[in-house]
């Protein structure tokens, strides 16, 4: 017997789980499209993110004496000079990290033109869920970052950003199930060889020692253990040269290989990254791209 | 009646503790838990605590906590919102029909319970990933599940005991059939 009395407002919605899911299935479906949901998320996340980073408040100073204001601005320089001193070694780092790039990637691909880039720190790792893999980020819209924009460490691909405020972005890493790019595979031998496949993040369980597979790699190429995975510049997201990791393993499946390879980026000790600015050429560019190389 | 009358006091710290959890949870998997090098072996204690207030709380108070504490779990990561919501509201619709045939005070039960909760939400949330083409695989998916569930289970007893515990110590009410009043 229905109860007729009911009324069918919020509440009773909210009552009902069945009812509940197919609403957060529809929002599900539509929320990517409209990307509310992102937009809500980095809303949410930014207060930690502010509170993580050195945007601290300053409280009333015009209530302050002036032997409190010296002390407050004595240990403003204090923290200053001790952020200057965390960021110079954090930039001395990732110099070291750059110039700690495998000798046998000196070749075309290592000497490839880079993109300008934003130097940014990360102020907060880690993810909710243990399937996903992000960070934040301390530079946003602002510094001119926007969607989609590789991220790096010195020459190594850290990911790419993912959703961007005006002083924030948050970064998908590499290792993230949704990430993908385009890679070469190079061999450093009398004939050198350049494979093709895709990089999928696999939501590693171990993302400060990840190790990443690459797809769609024919059966028949001649992939060997100790090649260098690079980002491949053939669909115009990622520019050309920057470093992935090594192969380690080869196991032939049905109609493809299955190359296993070990990243060369720690993401424990990521601390200062650059994100490149570059963006994906648009379809006419890239039509002019080819027809420029055609002449 | 006796549960039917307890049912409808008004109940304590609900939305207090859905979103002290949900923050504490998201603080662990975020920062504790990926610095263990647990490998796969990672326990899921925000799926624990959805489970808890699928067992443990008040008649009324079951549905709405688990959908909450999945959103927080959606705002903290990078999936798509409302996919940890869905998830725990199916959770505590399973949780609560495997509560009438199992007590889960008792420690084999409880830890049952989060293995197959825990596996299933991890699950769960691989085919969401799969439908929107991110898969990993599905049997390397029900690999990580099962690894990550058999982390979870034992914990789940020790959490349910701590948490009782805690909330009796807070003055929360016990209602009839080992219910708190949340």
């Amino acid at each position: 017997m229905p109860r007729n009395s009911e009324k069918l407002n919020l509440s009773w919605f909210l009552r009902h789980p069945l009812v509940a899911t197919c609403i957060l299935l529809a929002m599900t479906v539509l929320l990517p499209f409209l990307r509310v949901g992102e937009r809500v998320k980095l809303w949410a996340l930014l207060p930690v993110a502010k509170a993580a980073g050195d945007e601290a408040q300053s409280p009333a100073e015009a209530e302050l004496s002036e032997e409190e204001r010296n002390l407050l601005e004595l240990r403003r320089a204090r923290e200053q000079a001790a952020a200057l001193l965390d960021e110079n070694n954090a930039l001395r780092q990732a110099l070291a990290q750059r110039s700690n790039q495998p000798q046998d990637l000196v070749s075309e691909f290592a000497q490839a033109p880079m993109p300008p880039a934003v130097d940014a720190r990360v102020i907060l790792k880690g993810d909710a869920s243990s399937w996903r893999h992000s960070c934040v980020l301390n530079r946003g819209r602002k510094h001119g970052i926007k969607e989609g924009m590789p991220v790096a460490c010195g020459r190594t691909l850290v990911g790419r950003t993912f959703m961007v405020d005006e002083g924030h972005c948050i970064v998908q890493l590499l290792t993230d199930p949704g990430f993908s790019a385009g890679c070469l595979m190079v061999g450093q031998g009398e004939a050198p060889l350049r494979v093709r496949g895709v990089l999928r993040g696999d939501g590693s369980a171990r993302p400060h020692f990840p190790r990443l597979e690459l797809e769609d790699v024919a059966v028949g190429e001649r992939v060997e253990a100790g090649m260098k995975v690079l980002t491949n510049d053939f669909s115009g997201q990622y520019p050309l040269g920057l470093a992935v990791g090594e192969v380690r393993e080869v196991i032939p499946q049905a109609g493809f290989l299955q190359v296993r390879i070990e990243a060369y980026l720690d993401l424990d000790a990521l601390d200062v990254v650059q994100v490149l600015l570059h963006e994906r050429p648009t379809l006419e560019q890239q039509a002019m791209q080819l027809l420029r190389k055609k002449k | 009646m006796l549960e039917r009358a307890n049912n409808l006091t008004h109940p304590q710290y609900r939305w207090r503790l859905v979103l002290g959890v949900g923050l504490l949870c998201g603080v662990l998997h975020a920062a504790l838990l990926r610095r263990l090098d647990l490998g796969e072996w990672q326990p899921d204690v925000f799926s624990i605590a959805a489970l808890y207030f699928s067992l443990y709380a008040n008649r009324q108070g079951r549905y709405l906590p688990c959908l909450v504490l999945g959103l927080v779990r959606d705002f903290l990561s990078l999936g798509l919102l409302g996919s940890y919501a869905v998830l725990y509201s199916l959770l505590h619709k399973l949780a609560s029909k495997a509560r009438l045939r199992l007590d889960p005070d008792h420690f084999v039960n409880a830890a049952a319970m989060a293995f197959v909760g825990t596996f299933l939400v991890n699950f769960g949330y691989h085919a969401m990933l799969a439908l929107s083409g991110d898969g990993i695989g599905w049997s390397r998916a029900a690999m990580r599940c099962l690894s990550m569930a058999c982390a979870s289970a034992p914990l789940a007893p020790f959490v349910f005991v701590l948490a009782n515990h805690g909330l009796g110590r807070l003055g929360v009410q016990r209602l009839a059939g080992g219910y708190v009043n949340v």
